[in-house]
């Protein structure tokens, strides 16, 4: 199956540099709380599943489009389809869930939603996104969660 | 008896069955010993060589050729060959079956010494017209190439004679070549065949025959043993795509509709290609085409993703454009073509919001600029007011600083083609855009102005020192920076090294007001930094020394910050070469002032600044060569060494003196300060004294020569050693320390020696009193220390020593008594061992190592469970399948361990070892335990430090995909 991709060819943001280590992040007795650039950080390097780049290379994930609420548990992700008509959008929101779902403590509640105004069905998505059961019925599809899979392995 | 072969049955054997074959040795061997001429033999073969039934023909030649195979090359007279040549030649003309042994034999023929060349047109001819090549077999197809192959090696000119008939006989014989193995052998010869073989009309046919392997496009089969890869075929097809310069104008329509191709090896090829064609091609062929090159290179080099595509398109560009200068003179199309290229990265260039995109087109233009003399004027005329321009009008930070860079690179460029005169008018202004970017407060434009102002110093303007001292002065009075301070330092050097008369009225005198260095108390260290790092340029040498060595012999209450100022600018050993130092000290007599001032502050002034003196000294002794150490020596000790008797404070002084000298250095006073440091070592109550006093005792032990001076030496430790009390409980510590002390000076020389300190310090491990003295002493023998037993020190130093420490403590341990007292330093021992010795080694004894990790992981020791947590990330890395046996083991130990409260570094290791296990080991092996190491894993998401966190979420998203579709396959 060769299905050419959405947006052939797309705009390649800069990448944001490393977090830089300071001597807080070393100190044993330092509660560091959890923050937007940390989850930010675990979901950037996720693959777009059309092209060989990452969520943050295309901008579809950017730093301040990330809030973590550390005293209410709520960690809330905005996502930016590169195009209006991506129909990876909620594969894309898909995978940026799943992996937040692994790699963060269970006391969270994740909500991952498509940024206002950036895709055509923005709402669709959104609702798919925010329904449990769907998401649950998606990860028992094992063609989904290989994809989904692929795009989350570090490369 | 008579050998059937000298009869007439021969044809018979032959018809009758392959026994026959089995004998040629014997038939060759009757031929050379003259029993059986050639030629009775082929009448006695005639019978079968003339049947009606082409089988038997078949197999007559068959032998035949078996024969002559045989037969050595130079035995056949030029009659015999002739005759044989011209009967092979005939048969070319037989049934098909008849032709492979037929080829074959004419191998053999025209291999032998008396073969007539004229013979071979003959043949030639026959064979093109009577052998249709491509409807043999793979076998008989390589060996009609092979005969053209090797009759062209050994005749070139007989071959050129034959005119265009041979070119087209070897045209039409490989045209349609489908077998992998053929095809590389015949890439690889028709480069040279083209070379000699002129083609006259049928270069078109000739490129028509090869060009329709392009670009290859072949997949091996997959069981094949020695496959032939898609990439060798390639390789070898590119060079006869382009061998004579008669393919220029079709190669290059060729690969500019390649270069458009959506197949991404089409491009790699072709890219290839042109790069290749370079060699061959003369620089007009390309004139028509450069449009069409150009913007199918544009296209590949501005491909975001492919990084392997844009070098080619990168090294491509580079070739052509080398190759186009060598005609700038006569043709006017070079100077269009690199304007084309300039024009439209301008475009790109202010089009460009990113780094990444200027850093694209300004790649382009670097590559243009560095592909020859000519592009490189052409280019920096235009792109330095260009990209001066270009800072003006953009506020982006990145970019303006990204600008700078790539002006650097481009007076780089100017200057390796030498051509910086032609373009100074453009390159002066370089300086005054540094100048803008320095006096911004951020601290990255300064950096990259400083940096660029380094690399184009040559052209700096006298006006413009003035405001660069300002701001540098500026920043190393007031930098907090690390790095602005010492780039800054570095564009000192560089004005100065321009302007060395201007710094000094400026800097020197001016601003660090050198006359009256103490007067002004404010920012009195970094003015002294400053000075000290300037007195490394030769023309300031002399002013700035005088002047603070005045200071330190003044007696002035700030000749301490002096000595610190001097001592670490002249431990850089970047700043100050050993030769510089050596000449300081020749000419100043540094180390006289230095320990004047030493001895008279040693017992008012605060041990910190005296640590800079000792370390000023000892370096600057260091630095020495042996015959100055020697007379620095004889001028000093005798003072020294009487006070140090009974003070200890002056014992340091005497320690620095000693610990740097050379091997070759000896004074009968050697024992007599070897007996006092041992006093030290065993006496002093203060740990530094006793630390420099072991380490002192150490360098003796280490640099004596071997014989007498070293025995004395040995002497007086051993009769030291056993006068003191045994029962002293005070004095077992230092004496565990000492041993340590020595067998390390003893294992880095390479002497075995060691063996026996070292037993000692094993016994110690086994009491339960003492064991964690023992422990130490081992990791003072594998820790190296910046300021003992160096090479710096002129220590010796043994390749190896580690692992000879790890081979000789495997050894000595193996039968040690291990209690459950004594067992954590054991292994904390180990643990140090095992850190510094070469990873290699512990490949190779991973049998014996192996448990000792396993082991170490229970115990509550965050030193040792570092070491093995890195250890065993180590091992598991190197998939050694001891570790994968004991994962049932391990797995559990490690989950505990991410979990260790005393330290985060411990929690880290383990959680990368669990990584690592899932990311190495194959998925069966793993995957019993997914389910719980998942489990056990969610706590450490929730880890206090973030460092932790990061490395659990790696581990568990790795676990996850274990067993998982999708799972990435190990390569």
């Amino acid at each position: 199956m060769t299905k050419i991709a959405d947006n052939l060819n797309p705009h390649v943001y800069e990448k944001e540099s490393e977090r830089t280590i300071t001597s807080t992040d070393h100190d044993e007795d330092v509660v560091d709380e959890f923050d937007e650039r940390e989850i930010f950080d675990i979901i950037r390097n996720i693959n777009d599943p059309e092209h060989p780049l990452t969520l943050e290379d295309l901008r579809v994930l950017e730093e301040k489009n990330i809030t973590v609420n550390n005293n209410e548990n709520t960690v809330h992700v905005n996502f930016t389809p590169t195009i209006p008509h991506c129909s990876m959008a909620t594969l894309i929101g898909l995978s940026i869930r799943v992996q937040l779902l692994r790699a963060l403590p269970s006391r969270f509640k994740v909500s991952v939603t498509v940024t206002e105004g950036t895709h055509a069905s923005e709402h669709a998505v959104n609702k798919q996104l925010a329904d449990k059961e769907r998401v649950a019925a998606a990860l028992e599809n094992n063609n989904l969660v290989q994809i989904i899979n692929q795009c989350v392995s570090p490369l | 008896m008579v050998s059937v072969w000298q009869t007439p049955e021969l044809s018979d054997e032959i018809i009758k069955g392959d026994e026959i074959f089995e004998s040629t040795t014997c038939i060759v061997a009757d031929i050379v010993s003259a029993k059986i001429d050639i030629m009775c033999l082929v009448q006695n073969m005639a019978g079968v060589l003339t049947s009606k039934e082409v089988e038997y023909r078949e197999k007559g030649m068959r032998f035949f050729t078996k024969v002559l195979k045989e037969l050595p090359k130079d035995y056949l007279t030029q009659m015999q060959v002739r005759f044989i040549s011209n009967f092979y030649t005939d048969r070319l003309r037989d049934y098909h079956r008849v032709i492979p042994p037929v080829l074959e034999g004419y191998l053999a023929i025209f291999e032998m010494e008396n073969y007539d060349m004229q013979k071979s047109g003959e043949f030639l001819r026959a064979l093109f017209r009577e052998v249709p090549c491509q409807s043999q077999v793979r076998q008989d197809r390589l060996n009609i190439y092979l005969i053209i192959k090797k009759l062209l090696e050994k005749d070139v000119e007989h071959m050129k004679s034959m005119g265009p008939n041979f070119a087209y006989g070897f045209i039409s014989a490989m045209d349609g070549e489908r077998d992998p193995r053929n095809l590389l052998f015949l890439f690889e010869f028709i480069p040279t065949f083209l070379r000699h073989i002129p083609l006259g009309h049928l270069v078109d046919g000739m490129f028509e025959v090869i060009s329709c392997y392009y670009p290859i496009d072949f997949h091996p089969s997959p069981d094949d043993p020695q496959a032939v890869s898609r990439q060798d075929l390639a390789d070898e097809l590119g060079p006869c795509l382009c061998a004579i310069p008669e393919f220029g104008e079709q190669c290059l329509i060729l690969l500019i509709d390649k270069l458009d191709s959506t197949l991404r090896t089409a491009k790699m090829d072709s890219l290839k290609l042109l790069a290749l064609s370079c060699r061959t091609f003369k620089a007009e062929a390309y004139g028509p085409f450069l449009k069409a090159l150009w913007s199918s290179l544009n296209r590949e080099i501005s491909h975001k993703t492919d990084d392997e595509l844009k070098m080619s398109a990168h090294e491509a560009l580079s070739t052509l454009i080398a190759k186009l200068a060598t005609s700038a003179n006569t043709d006017q199309v070079f100077e269009n073509f690199i304007k084309g290229i300039l024009i439209s990265m301008q475009t790109a260039i202010a089009e460009s919001t990113t780094v990444a995109q200027l850093v694209q087109a300004t790649k382009v233009l670097l590559t243009t600029a560095n592909a020859s003399n000519e592009s490189c004027v052409i280019v920096t005329k235009a792109m330095i007011p260009a990209a001066l321009a270009y800072y003006e009008l953009n506020p982006s930070p990145k970019l303006q600083i990204a600008t700078l860079d790539f002006l650097g690179d481009l007076n780089d460029i100017t200057k390796h083609w030498e051509v910086t005169e032609q373009i100074e008018k453009q390159i002066i202004e370089i300086p005054q855009l540094c100048l803008t970017a320095v006096s911004q407060p951020s601290k990255e434009y300064q950096i990259a102005g400083f940096k660029t102002l380094i690399r184009v110093k040559s052209v700096l303007q006298s006006e413009l020192v003035l405001p660069f001292v300002e701001v540098l002065i500026h920043n190393i009075q007031h930098s907090q920076e690390n790095d602005v301070l010492s780039v800054s330092v570095e564009a000192v050097h560089a004005i100065a090294r321009k302007y060395p008369e201007l710094i000094m009225s400026y800097v020197v005198k001016g601003k660090c007001d050198l006359d009256n260095l103490t007067r002004d108390k404010d920012a009195l260290q970094k003015r002294l930094n400053l000075l000290s790092n300037l007195a490394s340029i030769d023309d300031f040498t002399k002013v700035i020394i005088e002047e603070m060595l005045k200071v330190i012999t003044s007696d002035d209450q700030d000749a301490s910050k002096v000595v610190e100022a001097l001592s670490e600018s002249m431990s850089n050993a970047s700043l100050y070469t050993v030769q510089k130092v050596t000449q300081i000290e020749s000419d100043y007599g540094l180390i006289n002032s230095i320990l004047t001032w030493l001895l008279k502050e040693l017992s008012s002034t605060t041990k910190e600044s005296l640590t800079h003196g000792f370390a000023l000294i000892s370096n600057t002794m260091s630095s020495l060569p042996a015959e100055k150490q020697q007379i620095v020596l004889s001028k000093h000790m005798q003072f020294v060494l009487e006070k140090s008797k009974t003070e200890e404070s002056y014992f340091v002084v005497l320690e620095c003196l000693y610990n740097s000298l050379h091997e070759t250095v000896y004074e009968p006073n050697f024992p007599d300060i070897m007996s006092l440091s041992l006093q030290w070592a065993l006496l002093s109550d203060n740990d530094e004294i006793r630390n420099k006093a072991c380490g002192l005792v150490a360098h003796f032990l280490n640099k004596a020569p071997f014989g007498d001076k070293f025995d004395a030496l040995y002497e007086v430790l051993k009769n030291h050693l056993s006068s003191c009390n045994r029962d002293d409980e005070q004095l077992c510590p230092k004496v565990i320390m000492l041993y340590g002390w020595i067998a390390k000076a003893l294992v880095l020389r390479g002497s075995d020696m060691f063996h026996f300190w070292l037993q000692k310090i094993i016994a110690v491990l086994s009491h339960p009193n003492y064991t964690k003295l023992g422990a130490k002493a081992i990791h003072l023998i594998m820790t190296d220390f910046p300021d003992h037993l160096n090479a710096k020190y002129h220590c010796r130093i043994s390749l190896l020593y580690r692992q000879r420490m790890f081979q000789n403590f495997s050894v000595l341990t193996e039968k040690l008594a291990v209690s459950c007292q004594t067992k954590e330093s054991v292994l904390l021992s180990w643990a140090y061992i095992l850190e510094r010795a070469p990873k290699s080694v512990l490949n190779n004894e991973i049998k014996k190592v192996a448990p000792l990790v396993i082991d170490s992981l229970l115990f509550d020791n965050k030193d040792l469970l570092l070491v093995m947590t890195d250890v065993l990330s180590h091992f598991v890395k190197t998939k050694h399948m001891v570790i994968a046996d004991s994962t049932q083991t391990i797995l559990p130990r490690l989950l505990v361990l991410t979990k260790y409260v005393k330290s985060m570094d411990v929690r880290i290791n383990s959680l990368q070892c669990l990584f690592d296990i899932a990311n190495t080991y194959p998925t069966q092996l793993v995957l019993p335990y997914k389910q719980d190491v998942l489990f056990d894993l969610a706590p450490s998401l929730d880890d206090k430090k973030r460092l932790v966190r990061n490395m659990a979420v790696k581990a568990r998203t790795r676990w996850f995909l274990i067993g998982a579709p999708g799972e990435p396959t190990p390569n």
